[in-house]
């Protein structure tokens, strides 16, 4: 930013300089404590240029682009595929009943804020990826991976069982002050009117402190 | 919309029952929905916490820059910074309780106070002192960070918090340390990024309080692509308050880093612009430009006619500014498709002006106090600002702040493991299919070999 903010500015300068009284000697004989001593240093700029060595400057988000999970404890290895929301309001599914949904429309996993993903705990014959979703324990990790290989750890802090219709969809799809990954399935017995199992399982994770690893 | 009902932000509010100069934007727009999707109970209470933690930031910085330059208003500098305390003070006790708001400002003015400390040190050139300066702030950070944890009942995980308390600590340093080391690109740069930061964390509290006691905020979500428009707006036109002002000071003062905080200023500009554009396209971005920057020239020519006790040349650019603020209020009330009146704006726009002006008279004068007290005044209108800008742009663009979350769980499963009868299920999907295919006997023919 600042290259051609300095560039225009040139005109703002210039047009100062006439009002630039150099006097900035008369500094205050009533002087506040901490300048009492004048810094000999200010009057050369002879000061060390600050290192921004070990300095947390800016923002920077972790997030990622996610393409594979994995959760070692029940032996899930698989892609993801981007989901979003159904006419219907409801997250989408992904195609694939051993891949996993990652609702694309939300937050980047390693971003502030819920990222979120679903995956099938069945399909029409047997288990899917989801299957073994209720048996994960707090402090289990989930691995997620972009396309370059660059990988973040997630933590499960809890797990939750919901009626269908109460979710807290807010809670699981919102904001939080860190980083978190929401992972859904569904649980309970299968409606069949419904064409739906009858509760929701939501696995709740957040990033492992010593988040990024290459 | 009514500016001028926007024109004062209800800082020393109890945030619990948030009221008054906000809200009641919602009443006085045609447009209600969208006008309550940028100002609503939640959003309120994230924007008077973003304005007070961003204050804090900016008069920290100010602070520090006017104590080690021996600056005759380095008191009211630092009086206007213990005001800011003050209220946030406020704020957390609105929400968590007298004996809570009173814990919070003292944890709260120790790291001032640890900063205050480490500008004496690097005065005194005393690089212990500096150390332990910085080993202290290290200490309030843990103290801070479980303060917040257990009051949001663990909403703000101390870990996290104590992150972000990290970056606000070193960013105040490292403008600090770059400002005294005549390194003013950087020392600006961190002014505008320290500012910002404290975005994210009204953010977090204000998250953290809603998620707390949703009641009290009609279950709204500070969480909104609105609510974040409206904060990146406040953000870009406070910083602009906040920099014109610093500007201005150093201009009348000769130093030596007038040039970089009128870049800095400029970069400002550069970033409304960017804003402006996302939402009118470039050739109402140039426009904006133009005219914005247009104002800053005449700001230029006020300080400058002020440092040659130039009257008519004071005259001449407050004459300029009245036409500015026309230009500037026809160019919004035309891009808004008349949803921002040209007559509240040109009002609105003089308050910003006078604030400015008056600001800048009583710094030259001496009045440090009352300098400050403007500069506070002038700070906080632009909040007011920033909502009434955001309100007009998610009415004209409804589509492009429609939330990013579905309304309703997945359906991750079809029935194959169910612990009912896997048989009746599938049996089910087979009669759909039949009725949904009546034609293709064959096909549901090979469906059922393969489903079993």
């Amino acid at each position: 930013m600042k290259v051609p903010t300095l560039l225009t500015s040139g005109l703002l300068a210039l047009a100062l300089a006439g009002c630039s009284s150099p006097d900035t000697s008369t500094a205050p004989e009533t002087t506040p404590e901490p300048q009492s001593t004048q810094a000999p240093s200010k009057q050369t700029a002879s000061a060390e240029k600050p290192s921004a060595e070990g300095l947390s400057l800016k923002s920077e988000q972790k997030g990622i682009t996610p393409v594979t999970l994995e959760i070692p404890a029940i032996d899930v290895k698989t892609k993801i595929e981007n989901v979003g929301e159904l006419a219907n309001g409801q997250m989408g599914v992904p195609e694939g009943v051993d891949n996993v949904g990652w609702f694309e429309p939300g937050t980047l996993p390693g971003n502030q804020g819920s990222a979120v993903m679903a995956g099938h705990i069945d399909s029409l014959t047997g288990p899917a990826v989801f299957y073994k979703l209720d048996k994960l324990k707090k402090d289990d990790e989930i691995i997620v991976q972009d396309k370059d290989g660059k990988s973040l750890t997630f933590v499960v802090t809890k797990t939750k069982t919901y009626p269908r219709k109460e979710a807290p969809v807010e809670e699981i799809f919102g904001f939080s002050y860190g980083s978190r990954l929401n992972l859904i399935t569904c649980t309970g017995e299968f409606n069949r009117k419904a064409k739906t199992h009858e509760e929701r399982l939501v696995v709740y994770t957040e990033l492992a402190s010593d988040a990024a690893s290459d | 919309m009514n500016y001028k009902k926007l024109a004062a932000i209800p800082l020393s509010v109890s945030l619990l029952f948030p009221m008054g100069a906000i809200a009641n934007a919602a009443d006085h727009s045609e447009h209600g929905t969208s006008s309550m999707a940028v100002s609503n109970p939640a959003t309120d209470l994230r924007a008077t916490l973003d304005s007070i933690l961003s204050e804090h930031a900016y008069l920290a910085i100010v602070a520090m820059q006017k104590g080690i330059d021996g600056k005759e208003d380095f008191d009211a500098a630092a009086a206007q910074l213990g005001e800011n305390t003050d209220e946030l003070s406020a704020a957390i006790g609105s929400v968590y309780g007298d004996e809570a708001g009173a814990k919070f400002k003292e944890i709260w003015s120790s790291h001032i106070g640890y900063f205050v400390d480490y500008v004496k040190a690097t005065a005194a050139n005393d690089e212990e002192g500096r150390k332990k300066a910085v080993s202290d702030l290290d200490g309030y950070r843990v103290t801070q960070a479980e303060f917040l944890d257990t009051a949001t009942d663990g909403r703000l995980k101390a870990k996290e918090l104590e992150e972000g308390l990290k970056m606000h600590v070193d960013q105040l340093i490292w403008a600090f340390d770059n400002y005294n080391a005549g390194e003013y690109e950087k020392a600006y740069e961190g002014i505008t990024e320290s500012m910002m930061h404290m975005f994210g964390t009204g953010k977090g509290i204000s998250w953290a309080i809603t998620d707390q006691f949703p009641e009290k905020f009609d279950k709204q979500s500070v969480d909104t692509p609105a609510a974040d428009l409206r904060e990146q707006l406040n953000n870009q036109f406070s910083t602009h308050a906040a920099l014109a002002i610093l500007a201005m000071q150093k201009g009348i003062d000769g130093a030596k880093d007038f040039d970089v905080s009128a870049a800095e200023l400029n970069g400002n500009t550069e970033d409304l612009t960017k804003s402006i554009e996302s939402v009118y396209g470039a050739e109402g971005a140039k426009q904006f430009n133009e005219i914005w920057s247009s104002h800053i020239g005449y700001f230029v020519d006020y300080v400058k006619a002020t440092a040659a006790d130039d009257a008519e040349g004071q005259n001449m650019a407050m004459a300029n500014l009245d036409d500015y603020r026309v230009k500037q209020a026809a160019f919004l009330e035309t891009a808004t498709e008349g949803r921002l009146k040209a007559a509240d704006l040109e009002e609105g726009l003089k308050v910003h002006v006078d604030q400015l002006l008056a600001a800048f008279n009583k710094y030259h004068e001496g009045d440090y106090d009352g300098a400050y007290d403007d500069i506070h005044e002038a700070y906080s209108h632009m909040f007011g600002v920033g909502t009434m800008m955001a309100g007009a742009i998610v009415d004209q663009y409804p589509d492009k702040f429609a939330g990013s979350m579905p309304s309703d769980m997945p359906k991750t499963g079809l029935g194959g493991m169910s612990q009912e009868s896997n048989d009746s299920t599938v049996m089910w999907i087979l009669t759909s299919l039949i009725l949904a295919m009546a034609a293709g006997a064959v096909v549901i023919r090979k469906t059922r070999t393969e489903n079993n």
